[in-house]
């Protein structure tokens, strides 16, 4: 792979790649920035974020911190920022490295999975940044196998070993152990030392943006005062933005939802359906459903994502601030209120779903399933039910990265907002 | 109401393990000199209020109880078993005002152990937890300490299986391994409890047990939090009545996460505080109702400290990270 990586044609393909996905970019932001009106001022930086996200911040320069790229909610982030490295996400939304993925994987494989592999390989990571170790968990069997083509694309991948319950004390203490070694990995990499000052540095950094992020949730919930498509690109950024500049621009934007509140200034009708999204994680630019939905009409006030909620939702807390305490403080946050399909039982993930539609008002759920994600498919049966239980109407999607859907799609979505007022209207009656 | 809200609202922002810290002061101040004020608060008090030192405003009921059981079949329904039982009532009446409180607030035994924990943090030695399945074994040795208690002052009146009855040097057997019979009157500057009894076999394995049990209490309290508590007979039979308390700690489940904060604050390592969601009531046999798990807890209203039915102080977002942020400040000033 090396040599073909050096080669004139291949330097080719990645730079075509590379154009169609900036146009994928252009075209996502166009449709999340532009065709609305009533944006947040304070989105702008947001926005910026995204629309350079494929351009390299320092001009190929490597920063002189380590990056460490993360595959998963599962790796927790304050390790990585205590031991001085950066912590980037890099599962990928884009089309266009998707089809550079399925040289690699079966057809039928998630698009997630294929696109994140397609951008690691011709280096099309957010910020264009080359990871010094790619951390893949062992969460479903597609990112599992990701590190097995290590030596063909010539990264380092280290598997994150995970339990494949949660629930068990055996579990927790294979889960510790995991931990622990991935310390004893980062520690190697960057050659710093895990220290019980800088971990509670790392701690103290992750739980301010967590404050931020559930204020912003609060505020979201409260009063539609910001569209679902931008709360979307807030929490995507927090894969690959410095925490601290995250923080404080969400702080901003907490400060202009707050205002927005007090003055009464709604981005939609109060009619509109309160819409909840769930299932395969939406990642930027694969925004196709949520800007759907919003185009249409309904409002999502709230995500069980991965890639949103799930990832910033839970502070570790401790007892006593040293290491023999905060590791697994550590642990325990990152395995025990996971809602992520791969664990069995995962009864967890209903409860949440469903004590969200009674927090947040919930009208309707549109329930994601990308083609080839198998997990959150079979899990479509147990949610399924537990939601008709609770009366809840619910729209279950298979798509994925492909444009191709948008028309039966936009039927689709039309429709079951229609039912969704229709319903309203028969209660008010 | 607006009033009561607001009381409300600064409660649940409170910082009740500071506020914590000073009652149990206080109540160790009370418990261990409160005699000497001329306090009496009777002999039937549900903590270590213990006798031995001389400035003891009161008697822990396990003595009363012990000394109360020691009566013969036939006097169970006499004025002695009624005295057995009205005492047994006025047990009922202090418990359940305060419930398990009374470990985590009042208990003087429980006190010291938070001050050694504390002191172990100041220093930086880690503490250990037990696994859970020896926890799980563990737990239940104060049950057996609690039946024997019972049993061994009846078995020295009655005969049992036509066995002839107990050694009087029994009298009060748990008071004779107990660690606040030998902790407590120290407070006085009375070393007297420190001894091992010779006069016979009987009193020479009380005796020594109850040194090696006033050891392990100091030992066991420095490397785990709360030591003790675990065999505590006391505890045992305050959990039997802790349902029809009055103060009540409470979960709903549906707002829990999971995220095991509670859990990792918890003295006494209760995993069902975090794992269990589907009991509303939450007081767990080992619960010392400190109220750490509500104050670690991020979600509204997840956990819940009652009166009666009137909470009083619950778990909520803002208290938590307004807590979280103090701790922040007191930590950075430590170093």
């Amino acid at each position: 792979m090396k040599d073909i990586q050096q080669s004139d044609r291949f330097q080719r393909v990645v730079k075509t790649a590379s154009i169609h996905y900036d146009m994928e970019i252009s075209k996502t932001m166009a449709a999340i920035a532009d065709n609305f009106s009533d944006n947040p001022a304070a989105m702008k930086y947001f926005y910026e974020k995204h629309r350079d996200l494929i351009r390299s911040e320092s001009d190929g320069h490597q920063p002189l911190k380590k990056i460490i790229s993360t595959l998963c909610i599962h790796v927790p982030v304050e390790l990585i920022l205590a031991v001085g490295a950066i912590p980037v996400r890099s599962c990928t939304g884009a089309y266009s490295t998707d089809q550079i993925g399925a040289e690699f994987l079966p057809a039928k494989s998630c698009p997630m999975v294929k696109s994140t592999l397609g951008a690691i390989s011709f280096n099309l990571l957010p910020g264009k940044i080359q990871p010094d170790l790619i951390i893949n968990p062992a969460t479903c069997d597609q990112k599992k196998k990701l590190g097995d083509i290590d030596e063909e694309l010539s990264k380092k991948f280290y598997l994150l070993e995970m339990p494949s319950t949660k629930d068990s004390e055996e579990a927790r203490e294979y889960w510790l152990q995991t931990v622990f070694k991935l310390i004893r990995k980062l520690e190697y990499v960057t050659g710093n030392k895990l220290t019980a000052k800088s971990l509670k540095l790392a701690i103290r950094k992750v739980a301010k943006a967590q404050q931020l992020y559930r204020k912003f949730n609060q505020l979201r919930t409260a009063a539609p005062v910001i569209l679902g498509k931008d709360a979307l690109l807030v929490t995507n950024a927090f894969f690959f933005d410095d925490i601290d500049r995250w923080s404080l621009y969400l702080e901003l934007l907490n400060d202009e939802l707050e205002n927005r509140i007090k003055t009464n200034f709604h981005v939609v009708n109060e009619r509109a359906p309160r819409i909840l999204l769930t299932g395969s994680p939406s990642v930027f630019p694969n925004m196709k459903l949520p800007i759907l939905v919003e185009e249409l009409g309904g409002i999502i006030v709230s995500e069980e994502f991965c890639s949103s909620s799930r990832m910033l939702w839970d502070t570790v807390a401790v007892d006593e601030w040293h290491l023999y305490d905060m590791i697994p403080a550590i642990a325990d946050r990152y395995l025990k209120p996971s809602t992520c399909p791969n664990f069995s039982p995962n009864t967890d993930r209903k409860r949440k779903i469903l004590a969200a539609i009674e927090d947040y008002r919930i009208d309707g759920v549109v329930y994601q399933t990308f083609t080839g994600c198998q997990l959150y498919d079979m899990e479509t049966r147990v949610i399924g039910k537990a939601l008709e239980d609770a009366g809840v109407q619910t729209l279950f999607v298979e798509t994925d990265y492909s444009p191709e859907d948008i028309g039966q799609l936009t039927t689709r979505v039309e429709a079951f907002l229609h039912s969704l007022k229709h319903n309203r209207k028969k209660l008010a009656l | 109401m607006n009033i009561l809200q607001n009381i409300k609202y600064k409660a649940d922002n409170a910082n009740v393990s500071r506020l914590r810290f000073w009652i149990q002061l206080l109540t160790f101040i009370l418990i261990a000199y409160g005699g000497y004020l001329f306090i009496h608060i009777g002999s039937q008090v549900p903590t270590f209020a213990c006798p031995y030192n001389q400035g003891s405003p009161g008697t822990c009921y396990l003595i009363a109880m012990q000394h109360g059981l020691h009566l013969k079949w036939s006097e169970l329904v006499s004025y002695r078993g009624l005295a057995f039982f009205t005492g047994f009532l006025s047990f009922i009446g202090f418990f359940i005002v305060f419930n398990k409180a009374w470990c985590g607030f009042i208990c003087p035994l429980g006190t010291l152990q938070d001050w050694i924990t504390k002191l172990r943090y100041r220093i930086g030695i880690r503490f250990s937890r037990y696994d859970s399945l020896s926890f799980q074994k563990l737990k239940k040795v104060k049950y057996v300490l609690l039946i024997l208690l019972i049993a061994i002052p009846l078995g020295m009146s009655n005969s049992f299986f036509g066995l002839p009855p107990i050694n009087h040097d029994m009298q009060a057997p748990f008071c004779q391994v107990c660690p606040g019979r030998t902790i407590m009157p120290l407070a006085s500057a009375d070393t007297s409890q420190f001894f091992i009894d010779f006069t016979n076999k009987t009193t020479l394995v009380m005796s020594t047990l109850g040194m090696l049990i006033t050891g392990l209490f100091f030992v066991g309290a420095f490397a785990k939090k709360r030591f003790f508590c675990f065999f505590c007979p006391m505890s045992a039979l305050q959990f039997m009545f802790s349902r029809i308390g009055i103060l009540r700690l409470t979960k709903n489940g549906s707002k829990c996460t999971k995220c095991g904060n509670c859990y990792r604050v918890c003295d006494v390592g209760i995993l069902g505080i975090a794992e269990d969601i589907t009991s509303k009531n939450i007081v767990k046999d080992d619960c010392m109702m400190c109220f750490k798990c509500v104050e670690a807890c991020p979600e509204d209203d997840c956990l819940d400290v009652k009166v009666f039915n009137a909470k009083i102080f619950s778990s909520t977002q803002e208290g938590f990270f307004k807590r979280y942020n103090q701790q922040d400040k007191l930590v950075k000033k430590n170093e």
